[in-house]
């Protein structure tokens, strides 16, 4: 790996006038490079090749043996009996919805929080930070009964609030955002600190926008996580109205049998909308860093 | 250290002990009393006047029923009883609620610890036992006793009496499947063997398997699991059980369950007629034998529907036996929450879902799993329909039924020993070692 | 008197912005998590709510001689020691390589990030496949070359491995997101300073690179860690602790004890001992960092 990373050359460096055989093993280990990506990239990509595939097999190829890559004969009969026997359309709206606002939550109440032990170092703020660490310590597969009687008392089974709550409150985007917030250089708020800006106005005005990379993704793992959610909206949703897209598709799976090419085109719908959000705030994620020269 | 977060654990400590037992606590149904009131009034001389209290206009009522059966392909069968149930009981309102089987008990335990189980819920018999134990179904006996048009004589007996506990009625039956020993007729026709009969011994199964498998082909000669419940009953077949009759010694080690167990192993390792799981390598062997793969293999009624649109022809038998024959009789329940708010409405919804022949019908017609009910009126169209066309076997097997060994710890039971019949597929335990390393096992969770 | 202002307005600025963060993360989180410590020292089986049998002492005691439990320790650093160190650096490695100007940058971003978006259950059946012993890539590609696979899942001393790798190539994308954004705060003058002062790229990456990255390379460590402890959807649906046992896990175990025998309170005492364990290791890492990571 480390012969890659010495290839890692930022995006501005120009080559203006190189020797012809230093371009030439430019030439070469770009090719190098470019082979290695694809072979990567196809590792990542192949088992969704097949994922779809599978979902646009009839019942008799689903599980032919060996098993084939591409579909023949093809057919969107799984997905169309998916409609048949789920309300999809309601079961996505439910989805976004909740992740939707389960990732605004984070975003606000995590940028804050991050906020407060990157720069406002108080008094006891590394053990409250560690305090907000040890929480991610406990699996929340022993957590989640108590939490689930804890909504029985506030009256929230089977409601939105109890769907998106619990799942807001998140320590890893804390941490997250406090990492991306000390990497920021003091010097810029200095100015604007001396000249009497409140905490909110630099929170604000500087820290936030120059935290876009981050908060894109933590916007992308707020949601996904969200998204897939699969224990916490089995317990706590009882009527199809509230059902998320994996909770409701689970079913599928018998007990004694499974349709995989109607599990994979569930999945495939599942999967759909993630992937479109992530390439949505790839650009964000990956945004040239202008920095406006504010040194000295 | 600051003195917040001790202050906010202490609250917290006190805070969730109390949140638990305030989630529990349930009203008693209160029933209402017949009062008779005599009244004279002296001056005009009128008749007594006796006044029962009426029971009150039935007030609607709504009950829940969680099921792991019904979805997703039979809702539409499910809403068909319900509408049929609430045109006899208009008072009576029925909210389904599922969940997928893998995870039906998780929630259904949660559901129970936040104090709003549901009313009525299905039940497989190996957890049966785990809830009756723990006193959480109603007693269905004094409700079947007060209720005129119910004769329990209309349920499959054995059904019946796998869900009575303590000489409490638990639970109705709803469904009951067996597993048989499906055939592919082509294969056997291509080696000219005679099909399986139901006189069939394992040695007979052996033999034709051992002509019928290819490993050019990548065909298998027959297939049965290696795990828990084939396990007790090939052990029934060798006339052994894993427990004296009144579950106070462990003979899980005996010499016939060594054999049986040894004849399991032999099938893969000695006789080489079954693949091994590394072979199988995550293809069931129902989608094996559906691919043409596996000329015999044992497993449930349920596959029909799968196995329906197989590309040959295929057919069912009773499973052959060793000593004896011994066969599987699964059956599901409808239960009632013990601490239900609404005793007599979830006994109705139960003996209309258990019992109602218009039930029975959308069931069979449905291929919705089998009624436990003993008319055999209602199966006549089950008989008909093909394939298998041997359906009959399906109830001739009832007469070798073997009741699984239930215990409370019934899951740690189960885990421990399949975890003991892995290491033996896998070469690392002899069948006696790993029986002998059972029984401690099994005799420290009946503690 | 100034002074005092001061610092009670600070102290009312971290209110401000801890408050929100804070308060949801003690209701929805510390108060099942205490409930769960508590539990420790009863027995408690969840569908009989009412009854707690008071233990003392009793499950640690029964949790020190439980050879599952020591197994599933095991088994668990095992996966630790094998997927941290693999996923880190290949994670970073990829990050470094989509941070270049290259074409179809986007689809590669992408193509890697695709697995960290789809839930266990469908990728495990892929794996499934993919690791067949007779018909599986992996297995084939050994052949190739002339080796004969291993039964992989069905065989206690690879399933484990199995595992690891499945979980690397789901989690590449995961980590590579976080170095992408950790190197997108490099500002680019670094570079452009460096460049002109005429460092090579290997100098470059030594001295700007890795120690501006040092943070989020820390942050990676540290939710890797805390994830990999708690390490359980693969193991459920790849293997389900199998085969004999071999990959059965800390959460399995806990998952089991809670969800199947009606042992809640001894899940919860293996779900506190876990944490301590993942607390340590923390706190290790955390006084660590001063001599590898460097803040602005």
């Amino acid at each position: 790996m480390n012969e890659q990373s010495s290839q890692a050359i930022p995006p501005t460096i120009l080559t203006t006038s190189c020797p012809g055989s230093y371009r030439l093993k430019r030439r070469v280990s770009q090719a190098v490079l470019y082979l290695l990506l694809i072979l990567g990239a196809l590792v990542m990509i192949i088992p969704f090749a097949w994922m779809i595939s599978t979902s646009l097999k009839t019942d008799q190829y689903v599980l032919t043996i060996p098993p084939q890559l591409i579909p023949n004969p093809a057919t969107l009969d799984s997905y169309l009996r998916l409609f048949e026997l789920y309300p999809i359309g309601r079961m996505l709206f439910n989805s976004l919805f909740v992740a939707g606002l389960t990732t605004l939550g984070q975003l606000v109440t995590c940028s804050m929080a991050a906020y407060a032990f990157a720069r406002l170092k108080f008094r006891g703020h590394n053990l409250v930070f560690l305090f907000y660490l040890a929480t991610m310590m406990v699996p929340f597969q022993v957590t989640i009964t108590p939490l689930f009687i804890l909504m029985r008392i506030f009256g929230w089974i089977n409601t939105y609030q109890g769907l998106i709550l619990p799942g807001v409150f998140s320590a890893f985007g804390t941490f997250m955002l406090r990492q991306a917030f000390l990497t920021i250089p003091v010097e810029y708020e200095e100015a604007a600190y001396m000249d009497g800006a409140s905490p909110l106005t630099i929170f604000l005005r500087i820290i936030l926008p120059l935290s876009k990379p981050a908060l894109a993704t933590l916007t992308v793992f707020a949601f996904m996580g969200s998204w897939n959610a699969f224990l916490w909206p089995l317990f706590i949703v009882r009527e199809q109205t509230l059902m998320t897209l994996p909770v409701g598709l689970a079913t599928l799976q018998g007990r004694w049998l499974t349709e995989w090419n109607l599990v994979m085109a569930g999945t495939v719908i599942t999967v759909l909308p993630m992937l479109l959000l992530y390439l949505f705030a790839q650009k964000y994620i990956v945004q040239g860093f202008v920095m406006s020269g504010l040194k000295g | 250290m600051s003195t917040k977060p001790i202050f906010v654990r202490v609250f917290a400590l006190l805070l969730s002990l109390s949140l638990v037992l305030a989630a529990c606590v349930t009203p008693t149904a209160q029933t209402p009393t017949a009062q008779v009131i005599e009244k004279t009034v002296q001056v005009v001389v009128t008749s007594q006047v006796v006044v029962t209290s009426t029971p009150e206009p039935a007030k609607p009522v709504e009950i829940t029923y969680y099921t792991f059966s019904a979805a997703p392909d039979y809702l539409k069968e499910l809403d068909q009883m319900i509408q049929l149930f609430q045109a006899k009981y208009p008072n009576i309102k029925v909210k389904v609620e599922t969940a997928p089987f893998n995870d039906y008990f998780t929630k259904l335990q949660t559901l129970i610890a936040g104090g709003i189980a549901p009313d009525v819920f299905e039940l497989n018999y190996e957890n049966f036992v785990t809830y009756a134990e723990k006193g959480l179904l109603l007693d269905l006996s004094p409700l079947m006793m007060a209720d005129t048009s119910m004769d329990s004589k209309v349920y499959y007996p054995r059904a019946m009496q796998a869900f009575s506990y303590n000489g409490m009625q638990l639970g109705l039956p709803a469904t009951f499947s067996t597993v048989m020993l499906f055939y592919n007729k082509d294969i056997f026709d291509n080696a000219g063997l005679a099909y399986p009969t139901a006189d069939w011994t394992w040695e007979d199964a052996v033999t034709a398997a051992k002509q019928l498998t290819d490993s050019t082909k990548g065909v298998w000669g027959l297939h049965s699991g290696v795990q828990f419940w084939e396990f007790y009953k090939k052990a029934a077949q060798n006339n052994c059980k894993f427990f004296n009759d009144d579950k106070t010694q462990v003979l899980i080690n005996s010499p016939e369950c060594v054999q049986a167990l040894q004849t399991m192993v032999d099938f893969v390792k000695t006789d080489k007629v079954m693949p091994s799981a590394a072979e199988m390598g995550g293809v069931s062997d129902g989608d094996l034998f559906k691919s043409g793969k596996l000329a015999m293999d044992v497993t449930g009624i349920w596959m029909f529907a799968s196995f329906k649109d197989a590309p040959f022809k295929w057919d069912i038998t009773v499973e052959p036996g060793m000593a004896t024959k011994a066969t599987h009789f699964f059956a599901n329940a409808a239960s009632i929450f013990a601490a239900t708010k609404h005793p007599q409405e979830a006994y109705q919804w139960v003996q209309f879902f258990t019992s109602d022949p218009e039930m029975a019908k959308i069931r069979v017609d449905s291929g919705w799993e089998l009624p436990a009910l003993s008319n055999p009126a209602f199966f006549t169209d089950y008989l008909s329909q093909t394939p298998p066309s041997n359906r009959q076997a399906v109830f001739d097997s009832l007469q070798f039924a073997v009741v699984p060994p239930v215990i409370a710890r019934q899951s740690e039971m189960q885990d421990g020993v399949n975890k003991l019949l892995d290491q033996v597929m896998l070469g690392q335990l002899t069948p006696q070692e790993a029986l002998n390393q059972a029984k401690p096992l099994i005799e420290g969770l009946l503690k | 008197m100034v002074v005092r202002q001061r610092i009670f307005q600070k102290y009312l600025w971290v209110g401000f912005f801890l408050f929100p963060s804070l308060i949801g993360l003690l209701v929805f989180m510390v108060v099942p998590m205490v409930s769960s410590l508590a539990l420790t020292f009863y027995e408690w089986d969840p569908l009989i709510p009412t009854r707690f049998h008071f233990q003392g002492l009793q499950n640690y005691l029964t949790l020190v001689k439980d050879t599952n439990f020591w197994a599933a320790l095991l088994h668990t650093l095992f996966y630790i020691a094998g997927y941290i160190p693999l996923v880190l650096t290949a994670g970073l490695g990829v990050a470094l390589l989509m941070n270049q100007k290259l074409v179809g940058r986007a689809f590669f971003r992408g193509a890697f990030f695709m697995p960290v978006i789809s839930a266990w259950v469908a990728v495990a059946l892929m794996w499934t496949w993919i690791f067949n012993p007779k018909f599986g890539i992996v297995n084939y590609l050994l052949s190739l070359i002339g080796i004969t696979g291993p039964s992989w899942l069905y065989d206690p001393n690879w399933a484990m491995p199995a595992i690891i790798l499945t979980s690397v190539w789901k989690d590449i994308g995961f980590i590579m997101v976080l170095f992408l954004t950790g190197l997108q705060s490099i500002p680019q003058e670094y570079y452009e300073a460096a460049s002109i002062d005429g460092a090579g790229n290997w100098p470059r990456f030594r001295y700007i690179t890795l120690p501006l990255l040092s943070p989020t390379a820390f942050f990676a460590l540290i939710i890797s860690l805390i994830n990999s402890f708690q390490v359980f959807d693969q193991v459920w649906v790849m293997t389900q602790g199998g085969p004999a046992g071999s990959t059965s896990v800390l959460v399995e175990q806990i998952v089991n004890n809670s969800f199947r025998y009606g042992r809640m309170g001894y899940a919860a005492t293996m779900s506190w001992v876990l944490f301590l364990i993942v607390f340590l290791v923390t706190i290790f890492q955390t006084r660590m960092q001063k001599n590898w990571v460097t803040y602005e």
